[in-house]
């Protein structure tokens, strides 16, 4: 246990007497520690501004045993909470109806760096591109790399069982984790995996992975870490139909060729982003781009990017640029990095969806995401991992506009239900979190639903670790009885003088989807 | 066999409380503890293509499906499942995905975890469920694919999965070096080999009896796989002949080296740190005792000990599980040891469970209630 700062000691009060808010403030210190509404402002939503929920209380662990003593206290307690990385999520996974967050974000030391057997060990508050910049002076790389990278943390990526654009040749964030250590709701701290090999029995590891923060916490992680490769080569082909390139995509991946990245950005998104500061010299008057990005051992490499561009040409691709040194590499993916953040121009709000599809179908679904655009007079932006049927339609527009938050919603639903009538995935990435929860009956039956709530209650029997993500209630058969834990509000901070502090606690911009089925 | 007739097999036996024993073609029954069952579920019959659209690079299949059966419909499209597990290839699909069983290619391509996409099981309720999905990216609800993989049909039986394709390469060559001459040559010989930046299909470390077994003469000797266009195998075998002298072999080879282990009565694979494996590898294939094969992947970091019903005895049987011991305790931890094979009678004084925690046990009563599935098969 870590002594609690002279500053916050809780006085003269006794731990029954004091509220949690002030318990864990003798744990983590005072500065740790917020509770004001006006404070928590910022931790109501996260990378989809669509959902706003208003947390309770944060509070931020420095320490690993900082962290396992906030878990048992609340546990103690019986207080349900939601881990919550950088914020940068895409599904409203890391929002905390009311309730308590435990922000990951001060736990960032890299422990271990193992050059020979390629493994870093870390702390969950670690930023992705931080820890890419730590091990590449040893020519070693962390492949998952999603756009977010700059600010997203790996123990966010671990709940999110995050991806990226070269994802498509290296792997998910569950191809890459080795071990990780885990404080369970209950305070209980376990080894999953194996840090020193492979490992028999049930793999618990692959479990967590991508649980989105209903099995508990990581409190470090093992990592793979891959060569860089000998030679990289980026494309940029460019084509006047967003048709031709997705038939290109599709014989791209039919042919064999595992490049290591294969992206499609269409007009509107191209034109969005060369408006902005992340211009990357994308031909503004391109109904579609690909990036293509080829590595490995320099001959192989060679002779497969002669193919590619073969390929594109044949299918009708404009022209096939490929980057002369990396200062160009970079400024290409930067425009494809951005393009989320180049979006933030047009329009105060923005929906994405995360659907993955059969790669034979591109051609067709995009076809018809065009047309699904149209009838509902929206703007759908396609910003996407195309080698790996990953779709993002964006859809720029503003909440505050009912009518045009009707069409909206309208839009992606159609859209969704197209993806999964193609016998696909309602997410590739982004995960499922609240805004997903609504299609998770669409592709999954009762009874797979009810092994997952069973999977959940192995780890979380009180079902106290981000509550109310994932799986819709309902479809858990055991959970149905259990009447919802009510929250002791009283004891977890005293009122403040600007609790009703406009906005704070409504929900103003509350735009959730309707589940098809409910049409 | 159809998922209904598995569904009622499963309520029968949860009825009867009569617990069973799961298997596919049942080449590998010899794998694992002994399970207490009376009766057997086989899913032989239960096989065959559900959906396979070649540009799509995913497959779809019956858990009975055997491993030759989609080598042969996967390569009339030029594509290929690139796992091959030890074993006979008339295995079937289901049993190598619950048995999270690899080989030589799992260098290039990973475990069965990775290629994994997605599956249908009945859990031990009688219940169908299905984890992730027929696409190659999904995060889609709490993994269960992941935990059916490796979970020896305790937790459901597997009646249907999605597996991830590559396409066959342009070019595919094997070549073997004979790791000739004093401890030291053959560990430099090793080392140069492993820590070059060639990338391989396949690399393998065979002892002595293992390279004798397949005709490779009488050294150790490595053997390594390229593949990829003509150009990336090319370099890598020009790279490969300024640190030794390859010569070529048929591919025919791999075959045989997994069939070493059609026969087998003990299997023990040692996984461990990389730098572990590699400093150990020469002294480990050089130390050979008779007709005990042993073979490593030093990138992998795996180490396989096999001996063949046929051939050995209890000595010989006694002499593996004590090396197996002494790389465990010479590598201070930092391994793991996990027994694949053993013959039945041992296997409680040695390997008596690997799902004791509390997490493993609370997973087993939520998929499998009443113990009826594969019941001892990974110990209590």
């Amino acid at each position: 246990m870590t002594q609690p700062s002279p500053a916050s000691r809780p006085a003269q009060l006794s731990p029954a007497q004091s509220t949690v808010a002030e318990r864990l403030a003798g744990i983590v210190g005072e500065r740790h520690v917020l509770s004001r509404p006006s404070e928590l402002l910022v931790y109501n939503s996260d990378g989809l501004p669509g959902y706003r929920r208003q947390p309770r209380l944060a509070v931020f662990p420095g320490t690993r045993e900082e962290t396992i003593a906030v878990v048992r206290l609340l546990a103690d307690e019986g207080l349900p909470f939601v881990p919550r990385g950088a914020g940068t999520g895409l599904s409203g996974g890391a929002l905390a109806d009311d309730i308590v967050v435990i922000g990951i974000h001060r736990l960032k030391k890299i422990i271990s760096l193992d050059v020979d057997n390629r493994r870093a060990t870390v702390e969950p508050g670690v930023v992705n591109l931080r820890l890419n910049k730590h091990v590449a002076p040893y020519g070693l790389l962390y492949a998952p790399d999603p756009s977010s990278e700059a600010a997203c943390t790996i123990g966010g990526n671990v709940a999110e069982n995050a991806g990226g654009p070269h994802c498509l040749k290296y792997g998910v964030t569950l191809n890459h984790v080795l071990a990780l250590t885990v404080v369970l709701p209950s305070g209980e701290v376990v080894e999953l995996g194996s840090k020193v090999g492979e490992r028999d029995g049930y793999d618990l590891r692959g479990a967590f992975i991508g649980s989105e923060g209903c099995f508990g916490l990581a409190l470090d992680i093992t990592v793979k870490l891959t060569p860089k490769p000998q030679t990289v080569r980026t494309l940029l082909a460019d084509f006047m139909s967003v048709d031709a390139a997705a038939h290109v995509t599709s014989s791209i991946i039919a042919s064999g060729i595992v490049p290591a990245a294969l992206e499609f950005m269409d007009g509107a998104t191209i034109r969005v982003v060369e408006d902005s500061i992340y211009a990357a010299g994308y031909p503004r008057d391109a109904q579609a781009i690909l990036l293509i990005e080829l590595d490995g051992l320099e001959a192989g490499v060679s002779a497969d990017l002669e193919a590619v561009r073969r390929i594109c040409i044949d299918g009708g691709a404009r022209n096939v640029k490929v980057a002369r040194d990396d200062a160009e590499r970079m400024k290409l993916w930067q425009g494809r990095k951005k393009a989320f953040g180049a979006m933030g121009r047009m329009a105060p709000h923005l929906i994405v969806q995360d659907a993955v599809i059969p790669r034979t179908r591109l051609p067709e679904i995009l076809a018809t995401i065009r047309k699904i655009g149209e009838k509902y007079g929206v703007m759908v932006c396609n910003v996407f991992h195309a080698g790996d049927g990953n779709l993002h339609p964006n859809i720029p527009y503003s909440a505050d506009d009912p009518e045009e938050a009707e069409r909206v919603h309208k839009a992606m639903i159609e859209i969704m239900q197209a993806c999964i009538d193609a016998g696909g995935s309602i997410t590739g990435e982004h995960g499922v979190g609240l805004d997903k929860m609504g299609y998770m009956e669409a592709i999954f039956s009762e009874s797979s639903l009810n092994a997952m709530c069973e999977l959940r209650g192995v780890f979380d029997p009180e079902r106290r670790s981000n509550p109310g993500k994932v799986v819709p209630l309902h479809a858990c058969k055991e959970w149905n009885s259990v009447a919802r834990s009510r929250l002791r509000m009283s004891t977890i901070a005293p009122a403040h003088a600007d609790d009703d502090l406009p906005g704070a606690t409504a929900r103003p911009l509350e735009t959730e989807p309707t589940h098809p089925s409910a049409e | 066999m159809s998922t209904e007739a598995v569904v009622s097999a499963v309520k029968d036996s949860g009825a009867t409380r009569t617990p069973l024993r799961i298997a596919g073609r049942s080449t590998w029954l010899d794998a694992g503890r002994p399970v207490r069952a009376v009766k057997t579920l086989s899913l032989r019959d239960d096989s065959g293509v559900v959906g396979y659209v070649p540009g799509d690079l995913t497959l779809t299949v019956r858990a009975g499906t055997p491993l030759s059966e989609i080598e042969r419909v996967t390569n009339e499209h030029n594509q290929w499942l690139p796992l091959d597990p030890y074993g006979s290839s008339d295995g079937t699909i289901g049993a190598t995905i619950a048995t999270a069983s690899a080989g030589p290619l799992s260098t290039g391509f990973g475990l069965p975890r990775d290629l994994l996409l997605g599956l249908e099981f009945v859990n031990g309720r009688g219940e169908v469920v299905r984890g992730g999905g027929k696409v190659v990216k999904n995060v889609a609800g709490f993994d269960l694919s992941r935990l059916m993989t490796g979970s020896w049909g305790t937790l459901g039986v597997i009646t249907e999965v999605t597996l991830r394709l590559y396409a066959l390469p342009a070019t595919d060559r094997t070549f073997s070096i004979t790791l000739a001459g004093d401890k030291h040559e053959v560990a430099a010989l090793i080392h140069a080999i492993t820590l070059s930046p060639l990338s391989p299909y396949a690399l393998q470390l065979l002892s002595r009896s293992a390279a004798q077994a397949l005709g490779l003469g009488n050294n150790p000797v490595c053997v390594i796989r390229f593949g990829g266009n003509e150009a990336v195998v090319n370099a890598q075998l020009i790279a490969l002949s300024h640190i030794s002298r390859p010569e070529e072999q048929e591919s025919s080879l791999w075959g045989r080296l997994r069939n070493l282990e059609a026969s087998a009565h003990t299997t023990i694979r040692i996984s461990g740190l990389p730098t572990k494996v590699l400093a150990a590898a020469a002294t480990i294939i050089r130390d050979d005792i008779h007709l005990v094969y042993t073979y490593m992947d030093p990138r992998r970091g795996t180490l396989r000990i096999v001996l063949r019903a046929d051939e050995t005895d209890g000595v010989q049987t006694t002499g593996a599980i004590g090396s197996a011991g002494d790389f465990h305790t010479t590598g201070n931890g930092y391994s793991e040891v996990i027994f694949e094979k053993l013959p039945a009678e041992i296997w409680e004084g040695i390997s008596p469970s690997v799902v004791s925690d509390s997490l493993s046990q609370g997973v087993k009563r939520a998929f499998d209630p009443d113990n009826i599935l594969n019941p001892g098969i990974l110990g209590e």
